[in-house]
């Protein structure tokens, strides 16, 4: 006779599947992560690694040195990050906005054209707009030259005064096509009768995108301002491509990504150090969970979604 | 005057045409249903006059004017949504004053229009509450105050009552036709269903495969209907179609009876088997298959004992028996 | 034509505005590419003309084939690239599976762990990364690259597949159940097909970001046998900065693959994408 009360069963399966994608994503993206945040408490003596406290971010923050580089870095990161907030999204919205509007032929090809710059890696980018802004080979000005404003033209990449915001617009460029897209996927989701029922109101073009549109994809454009601020805080490789691990001229468009690359592994004659890397690369945590949260719990709340 | 002139109107999308060469007048004040099956045209042509759509051809003309070039929000019209169409960010007095605000109306117009309206509704207590907060009777309501503070010369409605259940369907059916009453306002009201359709219009389209079968006051068409399909798309149950059960029949002619002018009677003209026995209470419903092999449904008023299996005879007075040709057309029978 | 609801100056302006920005999108690329094909001299006398039977020349391309091995690169990333999304795939989808279907204790948590990556960018972690691949002798292995990508990848790939195996219907699984199928058979016979789509999609977002990334290559494996194509490039292109022939045929045989990949799966990724699979 079976007991009537029976112990559940352990269920392996559960195991078995969960296993495979815990233990990778822990041992090389969770476990690495404290792991940095730890040794960024740590320094190398000799051979050896000794605990130092919060040594590092003294140093960081308050050796002259090394706190004008970071506070350069975090600076240029925050402008890099307004282009991109001020240029590339109302871009990618507006593209998104003209792309939606109904029976517009060739929408698919524009939108497909679109997004090719984004599918290109940074070394593409980034060295295709050295060439195309550099004053050797001179495309760029004689491009102004022929709508008659060559008197505009400066070597930009080369001047500390226009390099970051050169590069910025760069990846903006290259970028524009995510918003779009997932903008123009928020605006489809839009029931054809609210649309109807406005034109019914009177409310066409211009003041249906301000009026119904806008206000109906605000969580869509909450969405892409945090994906966009992670990717600023966290990018480096469009600038290590076009400038270099040095970032220049004269570190005018270093950020926090080539600012520990650099500390990291070191550059030219001063040798790299993981544990202030280590130290860099928990400020960039710190700064980007401060904004994911701010996000989190400041602005998304007050985004309604609407169920259509 | 007449509040809206539809003439010769056409519309075909690609190869396929989906409305032919319609033509209709709708009188100032009344309320004026689109009835047919789904796919018959009603709603393409209710876009058509609400601007939404453009007639392949032909001419709409809106209190007068004819409005073929006219964008939807400038023809007088306001119209109501099978989904209500709410705008989801705004609130109820947000959303019945968009277009007026849209359309520079003084503040003091629409907060008297927007009285007025929530008053008739009775919406007060949800003013600032969102769609969202709302339930499918009361978005409904906000959907007609957002069309009746526009002041149209024409309302339209959309099937608007097949999103909600029901019992709360035959409320709404009664408000809108209290509606109508106390605004005096033209309507053109879409749907599928006959009952809203009987109880609602003044006047009935009904329309099929684009063509319209018949126009006239429900009663009109209840007692005359033009041909086969109006016969038998109004009323409930639907009229019985006879081509060989009543002795005497003429050969190729279809004979059509409504359920409720069927009687038992002993030495009756129709002769069948009761199949199955509908108990309604106040009605009983006998669906019969006739020696014939025809299948009909008789209605009868009050209590029967019948069974299943039951031997029956029946008949009808011929005053209230219909001709159809077999191009499903009425014969008028001469006075005999 | 709609007459009462759209006006032709609309759609006009509506069409040059996207011809602009498309214009803008496709300039770089089209300057790039042309240009390759042409001799030192045509470059820098007309670079906005198309190569024709005087200025046409491959010097470029011979250059670059002889100095950079491009087809070792071109073959790394594409190990990389296609072991990094097997493992994300089939690992995603069985946790996400795990996610979906049971109820245990801790399931909201295991969620909620395994998002956390979402937002948290993995390169943060890059020096203990480096230092754990140092240790277990992973550094400049192709390995190194495909175990940090999956890990990357894995947090959207759980959250996107589990929303579509949520919707697969229980009566297909329980009828499974009652037909006497194995968990795992359940899994890999009924519920992984139905979720193909959705595993495109997975793919099709990881492939980019993978195939592109040069931080990792730089770190993880920059040894001559193990550069990617885009580590190859930018280390190419920046010891022959001076020659231009050489540069943009780089440029454009790095360009070529991606262009193709886009051309094979961008109706895929704009489906992805506009089907609100990342909303």
């Amino acid at each position: 006779m079976p007991s009537p009360i029976r112990k559940p069963q352990i269920r392996w399966h559960i195991a078995v599947f969960l296993a495979p994608a815990v233990l990778v994503y822990t041992a090389v993206m969770i476990y690495p992560l404290f792991n940095t945040l730890r040794l960024s408490l740590y320094t190398e003596v000799g051979q050896e690694r000794i605990f130092v406290g919060l040594e590092n971010f003294r140093t960081l923050f308050g050796d002259a040195n090394w706190s004008r580089q970071f506070w350069n870095a975090l600076g240029n990161n925050f402008w890099f990050f307004a282009i991109h907030m001020l240029v590339q999204n109302p871009i990618g919205v507006a593209l998104a906005a003209i792309l939606s509007s109904p029976r517009l032929r060739f929408s698919n090809f524009y939108r497909s054209a679109i997004f090719i710059p984004t599918i290109l890696s940074f070394v593409i980018v980034g060295f295709a707009w050295k060439l195309i802004l550099s004053p050797i080979w001179g495309i760029a000005p004689s491009m102004l030259d022929a709508i008659g404003l060559k008197s505009l033209y400066a070597p930009w990449l080369g001047r500390e005064a226009y390099a970051l915001t050169t590069l910025s617009l760069v990846s903006v460029w290259q970028f524009v096509g995510i918003p779009m897209m997932l903008i123009y996927a928020a605006l489809l989701s839009i029931p054809d009768e609210i649309l109807e029922a406005g034109e019914c109101d009177g409310i066409t073009g211009m003041a249906a995108f301000w009026k119904i549109k806008l206000p109906l994809v605000l969580p869509s454009i909450g969405i892409i301002s945090i994906l966009t601020f992670v990717a600023n805080f966290n990018a480096f490789d469009l600038i290590y491509a076009a400038q270099g691990a040095l970032a220049g001229p004269d570190f005018s468009t270093d950020i926090l990504g080539t600012f520990m690359y650099r500390t990291f592994f070191g550059f030219q004659l001063q040798l790299g150090d993981p544990h202030m890397g280590s130290a860099i690369a928990s400020a960039m945590f710190g700064i980007i969970l401060i904004g994911v949260c701010l996000y989190l719990f400041g602005i998304q709340r007050r985004l309604r979604n609407y169920q259509f | 005057m007449t509040a809206l002139e539809l003439d010769k109107i056409c519309k075909s999308f690609g190869s396929v045409e989906v409305l032919k060469d319609i033509s209709l007048t709708v009188e100032d004040g009344e309320f004026v249903v689109f009835v047919g099956p789904s796919g018959c045209g009603k709603s393409t042509l209710l876009r058509i006059i609400a601007g939404l759509e453009d007639p392949t051809s032909g001419t709409v003309a809106i209190g007068g004017d004819m409005v073929n070039t006219v964008p939807p929000a400038k023809r007088g019209i306001a119209m109501v949504f099978q989904s209500y169409a709410l705008y989801p960010h705004l609130s109820v007095k947000d959303n019945m004053t968009l277009g007026l605000k849209q359309e520079g109306q003084p503040k003091a117009v629409i907060e008297e229009r927007v009285t007025k309206a929530v008053r008739m509704l009775g919406l007060g207590a949800y003013i600032a509450r969102r769609p969202s907060d709302l339930s499918g009777g009361q978005r409904q309501r906000v959907a007609i105050g957002r069309a009746i503070v526009r002041e149209p010369k024409l309302f339209l409605f959309d099937e608007p009552l097949s999103n909600l259940d029901a019992a709360l369907r035959m409320n709404m059916r009664v408000e809108i036709a209290d509606l109508h009453r106390k605004l005096g306002a033209s309507i053109i009201y879409v749907t599928h269903d006959q009952t809203e359709a009987m109880t609602l219009a003044d006047k009935i389209v009904v329309l099929r495969d684009g063509h319209v079968e018949q126009v006239g006051s429900p009663m009109e068409l209840y007692n005359n209907p033009a041909n086969q399909f109006v016969a038998g798309f109004l009323g409930s149950p639907s009229m019985n179609f006879l081509e060989k059960s009543v002795a005497g029949q003429t050969a190729g002619t279809i004979l059509g009876i409504r359920p409720e002018h069927l009687r038992l009677t002993e030495n009756g003209r129709i002769r069948g088997t009761i199949t199955h026995v509908e108990r309604l209470g106040g009605d009983t419903n006998l669906l019969v298959i006739t020696d014939a092999d025809e299948k009909l449904t008789v209605r009868l008023f009050g209590q029967y004992d019948k069974s299943v299996g039951e031997a029956t005879a029946l008949d009808f007075d011929d005053s209230h028996a219909f001709h159809f040709d077999q191009d499903r057309q009425r014969i008028y029978q001469s006075a005999a | 034509m709609s007459k009462a609801r759209q006006s032709t100056g609309a759609t006009i302006a509506a069409h040059a505005v996207l011809i602009v920005y498309t214009i803008i999108a496709l300039f770089p690329v089209f300057v790039i590419v042309i240009n390759s094909f042409k001799t030192r001299q045509a470059i820098f006398r007309e670079p906005l003309t198309l190569p024709d039977s005087d200025s046409f020349s491959l010097i470029g391309y011979q250059t670059v084939l002889k100095q950079g091995d491009f087809f070792l690169y071109f073959q790394n990333s594409m190990i990389v690239t296609v072991g990094s999304l097997f493992f994300i795939l089939l690992f995603g989808a069985m946790a996400a599976f795990a996610l979906a279907e049971y109820r245990f204790r801790g399931n909201m948590l295991m969620g909620l762990y395994l998002a956390l990556g979402i937002m948290i960018p993995i390169r943060i972690g890059t020096v203990a990364i480096l230092e754990m691949m140092v240790q277990t002798g992973l550094v400049n292995t192709l390995w190194a690259l495909i175990l940090v990508y999956t890990a990357q990848g894995l947090p959207l790939a759980v959250f996107i597949l589990s929303a579509f195996m949520k919707q697969v219907s229980d009566d297909l699984k329980n009828a499974g159940r009652i037909d006497g199928l194995s968990e795992y058979k359940i899994f890999f016979r009924l519920v992984l097909p139905l979720v193909r789509p959705a595993m495109a999609t997975v793919a099709v977002f990881n492939m980019i970001p993978i195939w592109n990334d040069l931080w990792f290559p730089l770190i993880l494996a920059p040894s001559e046998q193990t550069k990617t194509l885009t580590l190859g490039s930018q280390v190419f292109i920046g010891q022959f900065v001076t020659d231009w022939n050489a540069v943009l045929s780089a440029l454009s045989l790095a360009i070529l693959p991606v262009m193709a990949l886009y051309v094979v799966f961008s109706r895929q990724l704009i489906r992805g994408i506009t089907s609100g699979a990342v909303k």
